[in-house]
């Protein structure tokens, strides 16, 4: 008995809101009425003995009280297990934010890298060639001169020419092998990036989906299980019915004209 | 639509229901709009909408639309909408309607998404609504109303505000409901059966004026004061009285960035009054258009709701004045004045019988 009245009490305490005096006071409220838990609990427990006194008697009694206390009992683990599950969606999107950010950052790296590498090559080539070169006709030049042949100027400057084109061939058959292998690389980066920037939008899209999912309201169910309408018995019952005919009437025109202005 | 919509209840009909029925029963006021419903939810927001003013601003704010408070909080990142003014949308409805009028009919929309979506109700269950319209709002302002909620509920009918707080309190006969809103404040007479148009009397003056007014006042009497109109419906929200104060209103504004303290009891004083006159106008006008054999018994039936009616002393200003005019009468502040309508709202959705909801779907 001791458990059925703890279960109460936590279900009262997960039913209740919280809010403070201000807003209280916001809403017009200025004095409150305090009731305790026990005395909650004690009402709920008395209330539900009475009406089970006044309409069932014996074993029938105990068996209703039985199944009430199950289905109450099964309706809390239900909250229980809803509860486990959203703090699971929240680790959930936690971490796939945490992942969405790792991802974001080493694509900012590769990309990064990829480019670097692009502009280094292209800059170090060049400066290499020219320096390359400016050393092979000084060369050339320091060869033909000590030999003593005392060629002629034009000769020289032939020679030079061949040099330089022969060289200038085997330079261009090399960096077309060097550029096959720089080729192989950039496209290995950037099959990477490609791959990257794929998981980041799926990682991304999955992120909003949980976002979505933490948002999904199971909403509270209505104390009426049935349309409800006036009671027979109620108070002013004919004054209510032919108001609630009135109302009903003056919507009815409202909404046939709604709903023909727009085709339906 | 935005994506909040979705958060609704869905389109009818896209799950079984058969969980059972959800009543709500909402007050769509230019300040606040409240819900209150059958699963015991109460719900109040302020009638303000804000979308993100630009793609950084939705990044950082996370949302496509904010509501109420929040919209107030982060408003210089939003684009904000109150699409409510006088008590009616602030949408023609005729055709070539401009980007702003647009713009307002689209927050409405999400605003009364928003308020059936504060009522929590679950996808497998019906939902019944009835929205406490205002009185003066025109046949296409109803209409749009009601296309908003559609999308949400499976069944919404809209009655007179004053009317629902009336049925809320099973103040059927020879009562008189004054309703102070933002925009407007509604006088209706009951009399055991729908109220008419001779039943009823609205004046644009309300809580929006006692804002203007204790505005003016201010720079008038407190120089160098800054302050925003949200600052001023704080300070009214929180001080305003009429009558005799047993302390003096003291607030902080600041003056070239420096807090400094204003009294401001006078003020808030005289802003409130501005109240007085239309209201005692508008019993005096029903009272007197009365069968003369009820008139005394109206006079003394007179109840006060709606946000303006948080105004302390307003009650015993009222009566006061119609001793003056009317030779007295009693005037009762209801106990909710927030969620009065609302709670009537629910009232009659309660009461509408099966088959009329039915023929509404």
């Amino acid at each position: 008995m001791g458990g059925f009245r703890d279960s109460l009490k936590q279900a009262v305490r997960q039913i209740a809101f919280r809010t403070d005096l201000n807003s209280l006071k916001k809403q017009g409220i200025e004095q409150v009425s305090v009731l305790g838990m026990d005395r909650i609990v004690g009402l709920i427990e008395e209330a539900v003995h009475r009406s089970l006194k006044s309409r069932l008697v014996g074993l029938e009694r105990e068996a209703v009280a039985d199944a009430t206390k199950a289905e109450f009992l099964r309706l809390l683990r239900t909250n229980q297990d809803l509860q486990r599950e959203k703090s699971e969606v929240e680790r959930l999107k936690e971490r796939a934010e945490e992942e969405v950010d790792q991802m974001r950052r080493q694509l900012g790296v590769e990309k990064q890298a990829l480019e670097q590498r692009l502009q280094h090559d292209s800059l170090s080539s060049r400066a290499r060639y020219e320096g390359e070169d400016a050393r092979l006709v000084e060369r050339i030049r320091e060869l033909m001169v000590g030999s003593g042949a005392g060629p002629g100027e034009a000769l020289q400057e032939g020679v030079l020419e061949l040099v330089l084109q022969t060289v200038a061939k085997e330079r261009r058959a090399a960096e077309e092998a060097r550029g096959a292998l720089r080729d192989r690389e950039v496209d290995n980066l950037q099959r990477r990036i490609e791959k990257l920037t794929h998981s980041l939008e799926t990682t991304e899209h999955r992120l909003r989906q949980v976002a979505a999912m933490k948002n999904i309201d199971d909403g509270i169910s209505s104390i009426y299980r049935e349309v409800q309408g006036l009671e027979d018995g109620s108070e002013q019952f004919g004054k209510k019915k032919e108001l609630m005919s009135a109302i009903f009437a003056a919507n009815l025109r409202l909404q046939k004209k709604t709903g023909s202005a727009n085709g339906n | 639509m935005s994506d909040n919509d979705t958060q609704g209840t869905g389109s009818p009909g896209s799950k079984k229901k058969d969980h059972g029925v959800l009543y709500i029963g909402m007050d769509l006021g230019t300040s606040r709009t409240s819900v209150s419903a059958s699963n015991g939810v109460r719900e109040t927001v302020y009638s303000v909408v804000g979308y993100p003013k630009d793609v950084v601003s939705k990044k950082l704010l996370k949302k496509d639309v904010l509501f109420g408070k929040e919209a107030i909080e982060r408003r210089l990142s939003l684009k904000v909408f109150k699409p409510l003014e006088k008590g009616v949308l602030k949408y023609g409805g005729d055709g070539g309607m401009s980007d702003d009028e647009k713009q307002n009919l689209k927050a409405a929309q999400d605003l009364i998404g928003e308020a059936i979506r504060l009522a929590r109700p679950r996808k497998d269950e019906l939902v019944y609504c009835v929205i406490g319209a205002p009185a003066e709002a025109s046949m296409k302002n109803k209409e749009a109303i009601i296309e908003a909620a559609r999308a949400h509920v499976d069944s919404v009918m809209l009655c007179s505000e004053p009317f629902s707080v009336a049925y809320g309190l099973d103040w059927l006969e020879d009562v008189l409901v004054i309703d102070i809103g933002a925009g407007t404040t509604d006088l209706c007479r009951m009399h055991g059966t729908m109220p008419e148009d001779a039943d009823q009397v609205m004046y644009e003056i309300a809580g929006d004026s006692v804002d203007t007014e204790l505005a003016r006042l201010i720079r008038e009497t407190c120089p160098g004061a800054q302050f925003s109109d949200v600052m001023v419906k704080d300070i009214k929200e929180r001080h305003s009285f009429l009558g005799e104060t047993g302390e003096r209103v003291v607030v902080e504004l600041p003056v070239n960035g420096k807090p400094t303290p204003f009294d401001l009891t006078d003020q808030i004083r005289k802003a409130c009054s501005v109240l007085i006159d239309p209201i005692v106008e508008g019993i005096s006008k029903l009272v007197a258009t009365f069968d003369p054999e009820f008139q005394n018994r109206l006079k003394n039936r007179v109840l006060l709701a709606g946000g303006g009616s948080l105004i302390k002393g307003l009650d015993t200003a009222i009566e006061k004045a119609m001793r003056e005019r009317l030779g007295g009468g009693k005037v009762l502040r209801i106990e909710e004045p927030i969620y009065g309508g609302s709670n009537g709202a629910l009232k009659i959705a309660h009461d509408m019988p099966e088959e009329f909801w039915e023929k509404l779907k």
